[in-house]
C-alpha cells in the first residue's frame, strides 16, 4: 500500500513496471535512489564548503585564526559526503528500493539553497520535502534563521563585544565612535527580514504549485481532501502497525482505543515540544540546529526508517571540526553496529522462526532510540562545549 | 484405542511390502499404498521429487528454504516418489493437521523400515474410523533414496510454496514410464496448516538394556528446537503407557572420564553436606546420573552447536512446525523378526497417545518452550539458567573494552599537554585534536581484517569449483588464498596510525579495545541465532581476547608474571585457531588414530552444505578475532 506523495508516485511508479530482461525488478528504481543519494551527497558537499568558508572568517573576525592555524581543520564537506555515501544505511535504503533517498534529497536541497542564500530553492527544496514526508515541516526554523543571519556562527554575543572592542579602541584612538569597520565583518547581528518574507512568498508559490499538480493527479480519487487523508493523515494517525525500526508500532498496538488519540497528541507533540527551546538555544547555528531537528524527528516519528538515519548521520559529518572533542563516539559507534546487526536477527526470531516473540524486536528498536538521545545529547553538548571554548578564548586573547 | 484386529493388519501390511523383494521402478510400494489408503477411504496423493545438491552459494545463508535448484542432467528413473495420505477430520475444519512420516528406502526395503511403514498404516486404518478426530491427518511414506531429509524437505517444500515447482519435468516422465500411474493421484492435496509432526523409524540395532529403548531425535538446523511439550507427552506416554526406556542422544566417551566422575563425586558430597544443614537443600544428584546427564548435555550442545539437523524432523523446524523423530529399537537379545507383533502394538499406541494429545489442543504448545538443552529426557536447562551462565562468561568483555578505551583516551592528554608545553606560543589552547575520535584508526583495522573474514567465507565457492582435488588441496588453497588475501588487505589499506598521533603505547590498546567490543557484539548476535555455538565460541575466544598483550611488552618486564601471561597468549592463539579446535575436538571424541588434514575441509562443507550459522560464525567473528589478537600481540613499538 502506497501511502506517499502522488507526484513521486506518478515518477516512480512507472519504473516500478518496466523490468528489464535478466535483472532484478526493482532495479531502475533502485537507480534513482542512487542517484538521488549521489546529487544528496554533492549537495552536503557543497553545504560544508560554505560552512567552512564562513567558519574560518567568522574565527578571523574573532581573532583567533592565528592561534588555531596549527589545528588540522578537517575539510568537513567532503567528510560528510563520504559519511553520507559509505553509509551502510544509505546502501540498504538503495538497495531496499526506499523512497527515502528522494526524500533525503530535498531536505538537504532546501539546507543547501537557505546556506547558500538561494531563497527560492530553499523554499523548493522545504516545501517538496514537507510534502512528501511531512516531517520536515519544522525545518522551517533552520531555514529562516539560516536565510536570516548567515551559516553558522559562534555565539552573536562574541561578536557584539568584539564590536564594541574594536570600536572602544577606535573611539579611544580616534574619537570618532560612529565609524565602524562593517565591510569584512561576516556576520550580522542583524535580521535580513527581506529574505525571510522573500522566503515565505516563494514557499505559498511552490506550496500552490505543489497543490495544484496533486489536484489534477488525484483528481479522480476523491481529490486533494482525500489526498491530505490518505498520506498525511496515514503518519500522524499510525493506522499501519506493521513492526518497523522506531517505537510507535508497538505502542499503538498495545493501548487501549480510547487513550489511543491522547497518545497520538502526545507523541506528536513531543518532537513539537523540544523546536522552540532548541531554536533558542542553538539559533546561532542553524545548520546544526537542522541536525537536531531532523534526529529527533527521526526518533519519534510513525514510521522511520534507516535512510532517515543516513541522513542525520552525513549532516552530523559536517560539524566534525566542532565535535571533535565529543563523548562517547566510541559507545555509539559499537550500539550503532550492534543494533543494526541485532535487529533484523530478532526479527528473523520473531516473524520467521517463531522461537521470539515482539518484544525481542521491539527491545532493540528501544535500544535504537536510546543511542539516538544518546547521540543527540553527546552532540549537543560538545557543540556547545565548543562554543564555550571559543568564547573562553576570546575573554583570554582580550586579556 | 488401537486394538488388536488394527495391528495383525498392519502386520499383514507389512509383510506385503516385504514381499517386493526385486523392485524395477519404484512404483510398486507407492501403488500398493494407493491402494489401501483408498479402500480406507483417505485422500491419496504422490509427490515427485529430484535430490537437491546442496552445493555453497552465498546468498543461501539469507534466503529462505525455498532456495532450492534442479540439477540440470537428470533421469526419470532418479525420481523419488513420496506417497501422501490424509484422513480429513470428522470434527475438525481442516485447518490443522498432524503429520507422521515413515521414510522408507524404495530402492531396497529393509525389515525395520516396513515395520515402521506397518505402524503407521495400522495407526491410520485406526484413525479412519475414530470420530474424536479434530485435526486432518497426514501420512507420509517418504522415499528416502535421496536420503530422508531430502524426501521430507522437498515435500514440505511444495507443500507450502503452492506450486509445484517440477512440474515441467515431471509431465515429461509422466509420458514415459511412470504413465501407468493415475492422473488422480498427481495433483497435490493439501491439509491445514501442521500443529505437530512426528518421523517414526525402527531399528534393528539392539539395546543393552532390558527394555526397548525409544530414541528421540529433536535438533533442527541452526539448533533450533521444537516445542520441549511435544517430548515431554511423547516421554511421559512412552515410560510410563508402554513402559519405553526413553533416550536422548549423549556423548558415550564422556562416560568414562575421570575427571567428571570425581566432580560428580564432590557435588554428590556436598549435596550430602548441604542436606544434613539444612533438609531443604537437596540439590546433591548421584554420580552416576551426573555423569549421564553431563554427557547428555554435552551431546545436546554439541548437536545444536553443529547447527545440522540429526534427523528428517529438521525440515519442519524451517516451516515453524514442531517435529521430532522417534527411533525405535528392540531391546537385549532380540530380533525384530519374532517381536515384530509386539513392537507394533506399543508403537501404535504410543504414537496414538500423541495424537490425540496433539489433537485436543485447542491452540498451539506454548509459546515459550523453544530455548532449552536436554539433559535427559524428561530434564532441562531453560533459557533463563544458561543465558546467565554465558552472561557471566561474556560480561569481561565490554567493561575490558570501556577500561582500555578510557586508559588510552585518558593517557592521551598528557602527552598532549607535553606536546604544547614545548611550543609556549600555544600553551593557552586546549585545541582540538579529535582524541575522542582516534579509535577509528584502531576501527579502521577491525574493519579491514572482517573484510577479509567476509572474502575467506566466500572463497570456498571458488576453491569448490576446482575439479579433481582431494580435500587436503582444496584446504590447503583456501588456506593460502586467504593468507595471500590477508597480506594483500593489509598492504593495501597500509598503515593503520598516522604519524601525526602516532603513540606507539596506546596504539594497541584501543586495537585491543576494538577487538573485544567487537567480538562482544560478535558473541551476542550468536547467542541469539545458535546459543550453542556462542557458548563454544565464548570459552575459546574470552580468554584469547582478553589476556591478549603485546609479546615484546612481556619480553621488555621480563617478570615471571608476565612470561606466564605470554606463554599462555601463545597457547590460546595455538588452539585458537578453528582447524585446531576441529582436530582436538574430533581427537578428543573419536581418538586420533585415522585423522587426516582435509576432514576439515570436509567438515567445513557439511556446515554449509546444511546452511548451518556455525559456518558464518566461525569465519566472521572467530576468525577475525583470532587474526586481530596476533595481531596485538606481534605488536611493535
Amino acid at each position: 500500500m502506497y501511502h506517499g506523495s502522488p507526484l513521486l508516485l506518478s515518477v516512480l511508479g512507472p519504473l516500478t513496471a518496466i523490468k528489464i530482461e535478466g535483472q532484478p525488478n526493482h532495479l531502475l528504481c533502485s537507480l534513482v535512489s542512487v542517484i538521488a543519494d549521489f546529487i544528496c551527497a554533492l549537495l552536503i558537499r557543497a553545504t560544508g564548503r560554505i560552512l567552512q568558508t564562513a567558519r574560518g572568517l567568522n574565527l578571523k573576525f574573532l581573532g583567533l585564526d592565528t592561534m588555531l592555524e596549527d589545528i588540522e581543520i578537517m575539510p568537513s564537506g567532503d567528510i560528510a559526503a563520504l559519511v553520507y555515501l559509505w553509509n551502510p544505511f544509505t546502501i540498504f535504503t538503495c538497495v531496499g528500493f526506499n523512497t527515502s533517498p528522494v526524500e533525503n534529497l530535498f531536505v538537504v536541497l532546501s539546507l543547501y539553497g537557505a546556506s547558500a542564500g538561494i531563497v527560492p530553492l530553499a523554499a523548493f527544496g522545504w516545501v517538496i520535502a514537507s510534502h512528501l514526508s511531512l516531517y520536515p515541516v519544522v525545518l522551517v526554523i533552520p531555514v529562516i534563521l539560516l536565510l536570516g543571519y548567515c551559516p553558522d556562527t559562534p555565539p552573536r554575543k562574541l561578536f557584539l563585544q568584539r564590536d564594541l572592542q574594536k570600536t572602544g579602541a577606535e573611539g579611544s584612538t580616534k574619537n570618532h565612535v560612529q565609524h565602524r569597520p562593517l565591510t569584512n565583518k561576516p556576520t550580522e547581528a542583524t535580521f535580513f527580514w527581506w529574505r525571510v518574507i522573500l522566503f515565505f512568498m516563494w514557499a505559498s508559490i511552490w506550496i500552490a504549485y505543489v497543490l495544484i499538480l496533486c489536484a489534477i493527479s488525484v483528481k479522480e480519487y476523491g481529490g486533494l481532501p482525500e489526498m491530505f487523508k490518505r498520506t498525511y493523515g496515514f503518519i500522524l494517525t499510525v493506522k499501519d502497525l506493521s513492526p518497523n525500526i522506531g517505537v510507535l508500532w508497538y505502542f499503538f498496538a498495545e493501548v487501549f482505543d480510547f487513550f489511543r488519540n491522547f497518545f497520538l497528541i502526545v507523541f506528536h507533540v513531543n518532537i513539537l515540544f523540544m523546536i522552540l527551546p532548541l531554536a533558542i538555544r542553538l539559533n546561532h547555528r542553524p545548520c546544526f540546529l537542522a541536525f537536531v531537528y531532523l534526529a529527533i524527528s527521526s526518533m519519534l516519528k510513525s514510521y522511520p526508517s534507516v535512510g532517515d538515519s543516513a541522513l542525520y548521520l552525513g549532516l552530523m559529518a559536517l560539524f566534525v571540526n566542532e565535535l571533535a572533542e565529543m563523548q562517547f563516539s566510541f559507545f555509539l559507534f559499537c550500539g550503532y553496529v550492534g543494533v543494526s546487526l541485532l535487529s533484523p536477527v530478532m526479527h528473523n526470531l520473531w516473524i520467521w522462526r517463531g522461537t521470539g516473540n515482539a518484544n525481542f524486536y521491539y527491545a532493540t528498536a528501544m535500544v535504537y532510540a536510546c543511542f539516538q538521545i544518546i547521540l543527540v545529547v553527546e552532540s549537543v553538548n560538545a557543540m556547545l562545549n565548543h562554543d564555550r571554548k571559543i568564547r573562553k578564548l576570546c575573554t583570554t586573547t582580550e586579556g | 484405542m488401537l486394538s488388536n484386529d488394527d495391528v495383525s493388519e498392519g502386520e499383514r501390511f507389512m509383510n506385503q511390502i516385504l514381499r517386493f523383494d526385486t523392485m524395477s521402478t519404484g512404483m510398486e510400494i507407492p501403488e500398493m499404498i494407493t491402494a489401501h489408503i483408498m479402500d480406507l477411504g483417505g485422500e491419496v496423493n504422490h509427490h515427485k521429487f529430484l535430490p537437491q545438491f546442496n552445493r555453497f552459494h552465498p546468498l543461501h545463508f539469507f534466503l529462505g528454504p525455498d532456495a532450492g535448484t534442479v540439477p540440470e542432467n537428470y533421469s526419470c528413473s532418479s525420481y523419488g516418489i513420496n506417497t501422501v495420505g490424509i484422513i480429513r477430520a470428522p470434527r475438525g475444519d481442516g485447518k490443522e493437521a498432524i503429520v507422521l512420516v515413515t521414510p522408507y528406502n524404495s530402492l531396497k526395503i529393509t525389515r525395520a523400515e516396513a515395520l515402521s511403514m506397518g505402524i503407521a498404516y495400522a495407526l491410520f486404518s485406526l484413525l479412519a474410523r475414530v470420530t474424536w478426530l479434530s485435526k486432518d491427518i497426514v501420512w507420509l511414506a517418504g522415499d528416502s533414496r535421496h536420503g530422508e531429509y531430502t524426501a521430507v524437505a522437498s515435500w514440505l517444500r511444495d507443500y507450502h510454496t503452492a506450486s509445484f515447482g517440477d512440474l515441467k519435468h515431471s509431465e515429461i516422465c509422466a509420458a514415459s514410464n511412470l504413465s501407468e500411474m493415475k492422473t488422480m493421484h498427481n495433483s497435490f492435496r493439501h491439509a491445514g496448516t501442521m500443529a505437530a509432526a512426528l518421523v517414526i523409524k525402527v531399528t534393528n540395532r539392539s539395546t543393552e538394556f532390558e527394555k526397548d529403548a525409544l530414541t528421540i531425535y529433536a535438533e533442527a538446523s541452526n539448533g533450533q528446537m521444537p516445542n520441549l511439550d511435544l517430548i515431554n507427552i511423547v516421554n511421559y506416554l512412552a515410560v510410563h503407557g508402554q513402559g519405553y526406556r526413553v533416550k536422548v542422544q549423549k556423548i558415550w566417551s564422556l562416560l568414562n572420564v575421570w575427571w567428571l566422575k570425581s566432580l560428580g563425586q564432590l557435588i554428590e558430597m556436598l549435596g550430602k553436606l548441604a542436606g544434613s544443614l539444612n533438609p531443604q537443600w537437596n540439590f546433591g544428584i548421584p554420580v552416576s546420573e551426573y555423569v549421564e546427564c553431563t554427557a547428555t548435555l554435552a551431546s545436546s550442545l554439541y548437536n545444536q552447536a553443529l547447527g545440522v539437523p540429526t534427523g528428517p524432523h529438521g525440515a519442519f523446524r524451517d516451516y515453524q512446525v514442531d517435529a521430532i523423530t522417534m527411533e525405535i529399537s528392540p531391546k537385549f537379545s532380540s530380533s525384530l523378526n519374532n517381536r515384530q507383533y509386539e513392537i507394533l502394538l506399543h508403537v501404535g499406541r504410543l504414537v496414538e497417545g500423541v495424537v490425540r494429545s496433539v489433537n485436543n489442543l485447542l491452540e498451539k504448545f506454548h509459546q515459550s518452550f523453544f530455548l532449552y538443552l536436554l539433559t535427559s529426557p524428561s530434564r532441562f536447562v531453560s533459557v533463563g539458567v544458561y543465558m546467565i551462565a554465558f552472561a557471566l562468561l561474556v560480561a569481561p568483555l565490554p567493561l575490558v573494552a570501556a577500561s582500555l578505551f578510557s586508559d588510552a583516551t585518558k593517557s592521551n592528554p598528557d602527552a598532549e599537554k607535553d606536546k604544547y608545553a614545548s611550543k609556549p606560543a600555544s600553551t593557552l589552547q586546549p585545541a582540538p585534536t579529535f582524541t575522542s575520535w582516534k579509535w577509528l584508526y584502531a576501527a579502521k583495522q577491525v574493519l579491514v581484517v572482517h573484510l577479509w573474514s567476509a572474502i575467506v567465507t566466500l572463497l570456498p565457492y571458488f576453491v569448490d569449483q576446482i575439479p579433481d582435488s582431494s580435500p587436503t588441496t582444496k584446504l590447503s588453497i583456501w588456506i593460502v588464498l586467504s593468507i595471500i588475501t590477508l597480506l594483500f588487505l593489509d598492504s593495501f589499506s597500509g598503515s593503520s596510525f598516522p604519524s601525526t598521533i602516532r603513540s606507539r603505547d596506546t596504539e594497541w590498546i584501543l586495537l585491543k579495545s576494538v577487538t573485544v567490543a567487537a567480538t562482544f557484539i560478535g558473541l551476542c548476535l550468536m547467542s541469539v541465532i545458535n546459543f550453542a555455538t556462542a557458548e563454544i565460541g565464548a570459552l575459546l575466544l574470552v580468554p584469547m581476547c582478553l589476556t591478549a598483550v603485546p609479546l615484546r611488552l612481556d619480553n621488555k618486564v621480563n617478570t615471571l608474571r608476565a612470561l606466564i601471561r605470554g606463554a599462555c597468549n601463545v597457547i590460546f592463539i595455538f588452539v585458537g585457531f578453528p582447524v585446531t579446535v576441529f582436530f582436538v575436538l574430533k581427537g578428543a571424541l573419536e581418538g586420533f588414530d585415522n585423522m587426516r588434514f582435509g576432514d576439515f575441509w570436509n567438515w567445513a562443507e557439511s556446515l554449509w552444505a546444511w546452511n548451518s550459522a556455525t559456518y558464518i560464525y566461525m569465519c566472521m567473528v572467530h576468525l577475525p578475532c583470532w587474526v586481530l589478537c596476533i595481531q596485538t600481540l606481534l605488536h611493535r613499538f
